[in-house]
């Protein structure tokens, strides 16, 4: 079965699904701070976390069709349908844009005029921490994405439908997968800045770029391997074997130790340079967020590394919707660190109650104590979980109805026999 | 039957050679009198060799103020070489290790070469601390051993220290790695010997056979050591890269560091790679084993790499700006428009702008263009690490103490002496052991061989059918 059906079975569960995030969110706002700081925090967190499982779809899909890979060719519509996910994405950041220009939120203590005149350091940003920027950047850059998302996907159903044996089609998709490469790598970093490092606008890392697009990677490498999965359990893609699962689970193995390398790169210079301005962001972390600090380690290494090490268990269906769970989680965890604390001490400063871990507040012990567990910031609640699954749902629901449209399998591509056949191990 | 391979794809081993051929085009040249280009470059490397011997002595007895560092910028081309040859060290093992891993195949054609290449870059760059401590005869002070030496012990908290652990431990898995792929090609080079040489290439091949459960013993050795080389590919040059990012000097203490020096590493070494692979196909007459594909596949590397350098370069740059932080702003000033611009010229043109070219397939498919590329790269690897090291250094928090420095003759007869050292273990090598991975090109001949794959294995399918029917 090479063409994927959407069933209304699966429509009516995805939409319930998506109005469990709706009901979620309504609930936030109601229950929330005057400033509704945890239903924007959790709306930008989880437009970050799915918008960037697109880019990084189309990413990987340019890198592997510029390095003549020939074995994803069987899975490579998933990560094309995943890509055009840029286009709601654009419309997700439009709200948090929205909500900038009409100060529905407080999500960036720069957007916040009286802040930054008082504040030097944010002076000095202002001139790329700004309302301004953050519009054309976001729209630009996003926009330049899903353009590139939307020409690929056309070429490649071009090539189901009139293929030649010239390959003419593929030559296209190549140019514009290699085009892509340097385009994402120079435009992500911006908007990773802008998006999420500027949350904590005093602070600054060089390497958080690419540590956030680690993070984006190994989620979409999870999400990935379950929709693979699904599609199998339904009957779909009976071609795509356990080789295929193989290699997508050492991609999920590699980049969690890739992640883990950036993320132990970036912590322990900070650490040893032991420069004040660069470890309160640890120091914060590791004194109010713990649970979510040490966490974020075993989810996304200590897990992945002894569960896939292994030949075999990259290549049992279990274990790998398991794992990918896990992986999926814990990047949505670890994105979730990097935003909450940020904008929870920018919520305080505006409301005034002065934020925790000032040095100089003098918080009383009892007080101190009073003030260590904030819902929903301080751990992912319930109400997270169940926004986190309306925006899944939307995610799957807008990958579903695209899926439906094209061949699963694309039938002209000049890789098709070689994915295939494509075989691993034994060797 | 073998898997089925893409029409798109080009052959990687052209000529329609049979597994004969083979043998005898890269085994041969093993067997030969070197030709006059060989006599003429080992004389050349020989000579630079023995005066790099001259110019240790001189350091070891004049001391290390027969070199220009002052109290300001006490690193400078010692580092800058040390660092330079460490990543050239890097190609051989990204080749066989992760290539290995991601079944590339074009990886059989330059692997060895590359591998042997990342051995002796590593020796190179072993020197540079060895020599900079002066008294060359305590090196085995950096061994933590009980001594009696009171309280004279290695400082575990420096990044200098996992350094020596670092690429002494890549030096290691590198060069068996290397050795276990050579085992059966000094094996086939031993069959093909009589007398002395037989008993010598027997000894070296430990007695290899070529029987099933060598071969299956051999695949699962080469396997366990990609795996174990692939993180030390990354930790060597990361380790590295801490010798300045720990620090909290403005220009140094930066978190982007690890995987910038671990691109820029293998960035390098892929212009070595081609620097060597260039001249050595031409003159061992292998074309058509280290083909036009592979020189592209490697320039495409390039690219990629030079490009996430660059990348990096401006993340560095931008949030120096970022940082509002004012003695990072004037590292990076300083860096671009300081004492030392030309340096940063010289960076940024040869390392991020002038790759570009290869955007372009007649570039990458061009010999010329790629030899005279890959020396620019070469020498844009090494602006980079003196930009990192000297420029930075130059202009410290203390402008009383601000300097300039410019390299003896010591210290450039070093560097030079140790490209002799390089050149001399290259050219020797390719007289010992076949330069092509004999048995590994073997293994890919069914289904890269031009008789098989592209558009001339349909021309001679089709031939054969004609002939058939006569």
């Amino acid at each position: 079965m090479n063409q994927f059906a959407f069933e209304s079975k699966q429509k009516i569960f995805l939409l319930g699904a998506m109005g469990l995030g709706v009901v979620c969110m309504v609930l936030t706002f109601l229950v929330d701070d005057p400033l509704h700081t945890r239903f924007w925090s959790n709306f930008l967190h989880n437009s970050v976390f799915f918008t960037g499982i697109a880019f990084v779809s189309l990413f990987v899909l340019a890198a592997f069709t510029t390095a003549y890979s020939g074995w994803h060719t069987l899975v490579k519509r998933i990560w094309e349908t995943y890509s055009l996910f840029l286009i709601p994405g654009l419309i997700l950041m439009g709200v948090i844009i929205l909500g900038i220009w009409g100060h529905f939120h407080h999500l960036y203590h720069w957007a916040d005029p009286a802040a930054v005149a008082e504040d030097e350091i944010l002076q000095g940003k202002s001139a790329f921490l700004n309302k301004n920027w953050y519009t054309i950047g976001t729209v630009v850059i996003l926009g330049i994405w899903a353009y590139f998302a939307w020409r690929m996907h056309r070429i490649s159903v071009q090539e189901d439908l009139q293929g030649t044996s010239d390959f003419s089609h593929h030559r296209r998709y190549r140019y514009w997968s290699a085009a892509f490469l340097p385009v994402g790598a120079f435009t992500s970093a911006a908007l990773i800045w802008q998006w999420v490092m500027s949350i904590d606008a005093h602070w600054y890392s060089t390497l958080f770029a690419w540590y956030a697009t680690a993070s984006w990677f190994v989620a979409a490498m999870a999400l990935t391997i379950l929709t693979v999965i699904f599609l199998k359990a339904l009957g779909y893609m009976e071609e795509v074997s356990t080789n295929h699962l193989h290699d997508l689970g050492k991609y999920a193995f590699a980049f969690s130790i890739f992640w883990t390398y950036l993320w132990f790169s970036q912590y322990m210079l900070i650490w040893y340079g032991n420069v004040g301005e660069e470890t309160i962001y640890f120091r914060e972390r590791l004194d109010h967020y713990p649970t979510m600090f040490y966490g974020n380690l075993i989810l996304n290494f200590v897990a992945p590394f002894f569960i896939l090490m292994r030949n075999d268990t990259k290549r049992k269906f279990g274990t790998m919707v398991l794992t990918s769970i896990i992986l999926l989680l814990g990047h949505w965890w670890d994105f979730f660190l990097m935003i909450k604390p940020g904008v929870y001490h920018t919520a305080q400063e505006v409301l005034g109650h002065g934020a925790h871990g000032g040095g100089e507040t003098g918080h009383d012990a009892a007080g101190h104590a009073a003030s260590t567990f904030h819902a929903g910031f301080t751990m992912p609640g319930l109400l997270e979980l169940g926004t986190f699954i309306g925006f899944l749902a939307l995610f799957l629901y807008f990958v579903f109805n695209r899926l439906e449209k094209v061949s699963l399998i694309p039938p002209n591509d000049p890789y098709l026999a070689e994915s295939k056949h494509h075989t691993v191990w034994p060797y | 039957m073998s898997a089925p391979v893409s029409a798109i794809r080009d052959p990687l081993i052209e000529g329609g050679k049979t597994y004969h051929d083979i043998t005898e085009d890269i085994c041969s040249p093993t067997e030969k009198t070197p030709n006059l280009a060989w006599i003429i470059a080992f004389i050349i490397s020989a000579s630079a060799l023995a005066f790099y011997v001259f110019c240790v002595a001189w350091t070891v007895w004049q001391g290390i103020g027969s070199w220009n560092l002052n109290r300001t910028i006490n690193w400078g081309w010692d580092i800058t070489n040390f660092v330079w040859w460490v990543g050239i060290g890097h190609a051989g093992t990204l080749i066989s290790a992760i290539l290995l891993l991601f079944r590339q195949k074009w990886r059989t054609g330059v692997n060895r070469a590359a591998e042997a290449m990342t051995i002796f870059a590593v020796m190179c760059a072993g020197q540079f601390p060895l020599i900079h401590m002066g008294r060359l005869w305590l090196a085995f002070f950096i061994f933590p051993y009980p001594n009696t030496r009171g309280p004279l012990w290695v400082n575990f908290n420096s990044p200098l220290l996992w350094d020596v652990f670092a690429i002494s431990t890549y030096f290691t898995v590198s060069l068996l790695f290397w050795y276990t792929g050579l085992v059966p090609d000094l094996a086939t080079v031993r069959d093909r010997a009589r007398g002395l040489r037989k008993k010598i290439y027997n000894f070296v091949s430990f007695g290899w056979t070529g029987a099933a459960k060598h071969w299956q013993r051999w695949e699962s050795l080469s396997l366990v050591l990609a795996g174990l080389a692939t993180p030390l590919v990354l930790s060597v040059h990361t380790i590295v890269s801490f010798d300045f990012a720990t620090s909290v000097i403005p220009g140094w203490h930066t978190t982007i560091f690890p995987p910038y020096f671990v691109a820029g590493a293998i960035f390098s070494g892929f212009a070595m790679v081609q620097t060597l692979m260039v001249i050595t196909r031409k003159v061992l007459n292998l074309q058509e084993y280290i083909t036009l594909e592979h020189i592209e596949s490697m320039n495409k590397v390039i690219l990629l790499t030079g490009t996430m350098v660059g990348v990096a370069y401006l993340t560095e740059l931008f949030i120096a700006w970022y940082s509002g932080y004012i003695y990072e702003q004037f590292a990076f000033y300083n860096r671009v428009l300081g004492p030392y611009y030309w340096s940063y010229i010289g960076m940024m043109s040869c390392n991020v702008l002038s790759p570009q070219i290869f955007w372009f397939r007649k570039m990458r498919r061009s010999i010329f263009v790629t030899f005279i590329m890959s020396i620019f790269v070469n020498i844009g690897m090494w602006f980079e690490r003196f930009v990192i090291i000297s420029s930075t250094l130059a202009r410290d928090y203390l402008p009383t103490s601000w300097s300039y420095y410019t390299p003896t003759w010591v210290e450039i007869g070093l560097f030079i002496g140790t490209l002799g050292l390089f050149f001399t273990l290259y050219l020797v090598f390719t007289r010992l052991a076949p330069v092509v991975a004999v048995a590994e090109v073997k293994s890919i001949l069914k289904t890269a061989g031009d008789q098989y794959v592209g558009n001339g294995a349909q021309a001679q399918a089709g031939t054969v059918e004609q002939k058939e029917v006569h």
